[in-house]
Order: C-alpha cells, then sequence, then structure tokens
C-alpha cells in the first residue's frame, strides 16, 4: 500500500512536469513570441521574375503584440514586409506596394497575408521552384529576435 | 372668367357621373402612369447596366486604338482584335503582388471558358515599365501564365497615350537601394473588357477578378451580344 502509493506520488510529479516542460518557455520568459503559422504558400512565378510573394495567416496566442519584422531564404537575396497602397479614387486609382518595417500581429489576434494584400516580398530570386516544390523558408518576429523556420509549398493559388 | 374651375364645371353635371371626371381622380391616375413609366425606364436602365457582374459602360464608346510592341517587337494594334473579347491590364513584370494575382485569375478565367470561346477571348498585358520590360521579357513572362496570352510594351509617349485613353495612372516609386533599376510601379489595376465589336464595355477593379463563374458569365454575355 506505501509502495503503492509513492509510485503514485512519482507518477504525479512525472506527469506534471510533462505538461510543464513544453509549456516552461511562454511561462517564464516575457519577450517570447507565441505565434504560430497556418496556410503558408510562395507563389510559383516565371523565370523571367526575379521576385516573388509569400502568403500565410500568423495566429498570436500570446497577450501581447508580436511584430513580423522580416525573413530569409537561401533562393533568394532578400525578404520584406509590404503593404498594399490605394491612392486615388475611380479609375485614377493607383495600386501598388511599399515596404513596411513591420507588419503587427495583435495579442489574440491574426495577421493574414494575401495575394492583393499585405506580403512578404521575395527578392532577388536565385531559383526558380516549380509548382509543387517545397522551399525552406524563416520568418523573423518581434519582440525576442524570434525566428520561425518554415517549409514551405510553392504554389500559383492559394492553398485551399 | 375665362377660367373655370373643375368644382363650377361639374355642378350641371347629373350626381351619378360626378365621380370619373372628379379632377383629383385624374390627377392620382396621371401620378400613378408617371411614376410607373418612370420605374419601368429606371428599371430598363438598371438591368442594362447591372445584368453584368463587371462595372458596365454606358453608352458603349469605342476604345481607343492602342498600337503598341507585341511578341519579337512588331507592332500590335487593339483593331487587330476585333471579332473577339479583349481583356487587357496595366502591369509590370517585377510586380510580385498585384500583377501575378490578377493574371493568375485570368488564367483561371480563361480556362474556364469552352476552347470555341477561347478562339474569341483575347488576354493581353500592357507594361508600364517599357525600361525594364522588352518584349521577349514580356512574351516569356505572360505565355507562362497562358500561352494565348500576349504582353506589349512601347515606347513610353506610346505607353502614356493608351494609359490616359482608358483614364488611367501610373507613377515610378524609388526603391530602398536608391541603385537606378530599384523602384516599383503603382498603377491603376483594372482589367478591361473590350468587346468583339471594339467598343469598351466593361471595367473590372483587380479584386474583382477571383470570381471565376462571374467573370466566365460576364465574357459569355459579350461573345452572344449582336455586333455593331
Amino acid at each position: 500500500m506505501v509502495k503503492f502509493a509513492r509510485v503514485s506520488v512519482i507518477g504525479y510529479w512525472l506527469f506534471t512536469l510533462g505538461f510543464l516542460l513544453p509549456s516552461a518557455p511562454l511561462l517564464f520568459a516575457d519577450d517570447q513570441v507565441a505565434v504560430t503559422v497556418q496556410r503558408p504558400w510562395m507563389r510559383a512565378v516565371p523565370n523571367v521574375m526575379d521576385t516573388t510573394a509569400v502568403y500565410m495567416v500568423l495566429v498570436n496566442s500570446g497577450s501581447a503584440p508580436a511584430q513580423l519584422v522580416g525573413g530569409s531564404t537561401v533562393i533568394a537575396d532578400s525578404v520584406a514586409p509590404m503593404i498594399t497602397t490605394k491612392e486615388g479614387e475611380g479609375l485614377k486609382q493607383v495600386v501598388g506596394m511599399k515596404g513596411v518595417d513591420a507588419l503587427e500581429i495583435p495579442a489574440h489576434g491574426r495577421l493574414v497575408l494575401e495575394p492583393n494584400g499585405n506580403h512578404l516580398m521575395v527578392m532577388g530570386l536565385k531559383e526558380h521552384l516549380k509548382e509543387g516544390a517545397q522551399v525552406d523558408f524563416t520568418i523573423k518576429l518581434e519582440p525576442g529576435d524570434h525566428e520561425i523556420h518554415l517549409k514551405i509549398p510553392v504554389q500559383k493559388k492559394p492553398v485551399q | 372668367m375665362s377660367v373655370v374651375s373643375p368644382k363650377t364645371t361639374s355642378v350641371p353635371n347629373p350626381p351619378a357621373k360626378r365621380p370619373f371626371f372628379d379632377w383629383r381622380v385624374w390627377t392620382v391616375a396621371i401620378v400613378l402612369l408617371v411614376a410607373v413609366g418612370l420605374a419601368v425606364l429606371f428599371g430598363v436602365k438598371q438591368n442594362a447596366q447591372q445584368g453584368f457582374y463587371g462595372m458596365r459602360l454606358f453608352p458603349l464608346k469605342t476604345a481607343y486604338d492602342f498600337k503598341l510592341h507585341g511578341p519579337n517587337g512588331a507592332d500590335v494594334r487593339l483593331d487587330q482584335f476585333q471579332g473577339k473579347a479583349v481583356l487587357f491590364l496595366f502591369g509590370f513584370t517585377h510586380c510580385a503582388n498585384i500583377c501575378p494575382t490578377s493574371l493568375t485569375n485570368l488564367t483561371a478565367v480563361y480556362q474556364a471558358l469552352t476552347p470555341e470561346e477561347r478562339k474569341q477571348v483575347q488576354v493581353v498585358f500592357i507594361s508600364v515599365d517599357p525600361n525594364r520590360d522588352t518584349p521577349q521579357t514580356l512574351e516569356q513572362y505572360v505565355t507562362s501564365f497562358d500561352p494565348s496570352f500576349v504582353g506589349l510594351t512601347g515606347s513610353k509617349p506610346a505607353i502614356d497615350q493608351t494609359v490616359l485613353a482608358y483614364g488611367g495612372s501610373y507613377e515610378m516609386v524609388a526603391g530602398p537601394t536608391n541603385q537606378p533599376n530599384d523602384y516599383s510601379v503603382n498603377h491603376s489595376a483594372y482589367t478591361y473588357l473590350v468587346n468583339p465589336s471594339g467598343k469598351l464595355e466593361l471595367l473590372y477593379g483587380n479584386e474583382k477578378l477571383g470570381e471565376v463563374p462571374k467573370m466566365v458569365s460576364d465574357i459569355r454575355a459579350v461573345l452572344h451580344e449582336p455586333r455593331s
């Protein structure tokens, strides 16, 4: 009976620690980013293009806002967050894009990167991956100089 | 005494007929008729505009016959495509987001048409960046979306004239490195549909192009219009 109780006490601690350990970084570091990535994809582009774009949804489960500040991939020179701009009205309206230092992922909120909207522009393409390929892609978040390493599918259209 | 009030004229009438000639009845009847007439006219006009998903231009006007350089630098005029519905848009090949999105959507629209319909439809991409987009670059670019697509460029005056004729606009914006070739182009992102009679008929903002069935339905309607 005593022996059984001791085993269950050890078992209890192992059980509890098993739950606590994976979440330890979140508990002990205030500047940790609690962001996950959904449905990432890179646009497959014609060989004559030296730029492309990466789209995804970033979900922030933390109670503090996070910033998407950039990214990197071996197949291109640089990656930068961009917003889509619209100036003027009616037929004279011009649509363009503009580099920004960061795109915010609100606390308990999401940042959507999508065609025609906000995106990560990939500049100086060194390799043109075909539809169906996968590319290693790293995104950089603040605070905490946080990086998330992803394998991103290359596609012509959004992930369904 | 030349003015005779309706009330006075009604006095000699037999009481039984009075309601039929009462001026109030006539006033109401005329107002109703005018209202119905206006509603019908307005309805017809609404119908003419709104049966289409795209923004319909009314009345239709002959589309500006641009003359630019196509594949291999050969001259290409809009009029060459008469008899086809032409969907064209402005852009540039260094554009990473808007232009490939629009062309991907137009590819889906084009490929949703029947082979017979496709023979009557031409998609044209006009560069607003002749400095970097050569006819060869453009051809490789547009044909990677669909082999039938045509990319056009030209002298800056010819491009400016075309953009202006379609009420559009564009501007170069310097990039972060300040290198001469590091710039982006903010541009009109409409797709213009010229019908087989050469009239500019429909306009689509870039965000509308993703609705493939609605785009296809518009194109079919345009192809079935009586030719003028």
